[in-house]
């Protein structure tokens, strides 16, 4: 698998949840050779971003999710469950290998 | 490390809140009277849950109360407020909150160092426990040292 995900961890003010968030998924895709890389940003940088996949936190998924703007959303709400990330990123990977 | 920026005037401990939003302008205002935001920053921060949900409860009883950048951010600042009571952020799991850690930057990537600081610090399981039987500010302070010191 040479290709690289583009992810985007957002929140909305682009600073602290998502900061937070992007060390913690960075960490899982570090320690499992996820093909996954991140940038961090605002709802602003939302609308101009054209990856493969949005990372945020769960209230913010369900905003996106329903505006139907954003190919795969990854939704955590717990931001120290490595688990939490982990499983939801396997996911997102096995849909892009079907 | 985090408690390099912590400064005692920013940590409140034993505070009473009624809900989601005097706690979240409980644990501000030691960052809005030390100049580090202005009110309109502590505004922002509960228009934006107001419009947007809990973004900022990141785990079981925390939430990191901010704001955009743009809204009134002097200087990158960060403070540490423990309820008396927890209160509730219609944040499902999270719920309900207890530890406040109220937050400001000028640029969405100044202080990464300090988020990177304070994950591993909400990771490990000795922080909240040691923070919920601080009964002083520097017992908070002191907790974290002493925490920081053996990750």
């Amino acid at each position: 698998m040479s290709n690289t995900y583009r992810a985007l961890v957002c929140c909305r003010a682009g600073m602290g949840s998502s900061a937070m968030l992007k060390i913690k998924c960075e960490q899982v895709i570090n320690e499992e050779g996820y093909p996954i890389s991140c940038e961090q940003g605002s709802l602003e940088d939302l609308a101009k971003f054209d990856g493969d996949l949005v990372i945020t936190m769960s209230d913010f998924a369900e905003e996106l999710a329903k505006e139907g703007k954003v190919a795969h959303v990854v939704s955590i709400r717990n931001i120290v469950d490595k688990k939490e990330i982990k499983g939801q990123l396997d996911a997102f990977l096995a849909e892009k290998s079907e | 490390m985090l408690s390099d920026l912590l400064d005692e005037k920013s940590v409140r401990v034993g505070v009473a809140a009624d809900d989601w939003r005097s706690a979240v302008r409980a644990s501000l205002q030691p960052l809005v009277d030390d100049g580090a935001v202005e009110v309109g920053y502590v505004d922002d921060a509960i228009a934006g849950v107001e419009e947007h949900g809990p973004y900022f409860v990141v785990c079981p009883h925390v939430a990191l109360p901010h704001a955009r950048p743009e809204s009134g951010a002097r200087r990158a600042a960060l403070g540490v407020c423990v309820l008396a009571e927890p209160v509730s952020f219609g944040a499902g799991e999270n719920d309900p909150v207890k530890f406040l850690f109220p937050l400001s930057a000028t640029s969405a990537d100044g202080h990464l160092g300090v988020l990177a600081d304070l994950v591993n610090l909400l990771s490990d399981e000795r922080f909240l426990p040691a923070l919920d039987s601080a009964e002083t500010p520097s017992e908070v302070v002191e907790a974290i040292r002493t925490i920081e010191r053996s990750i």
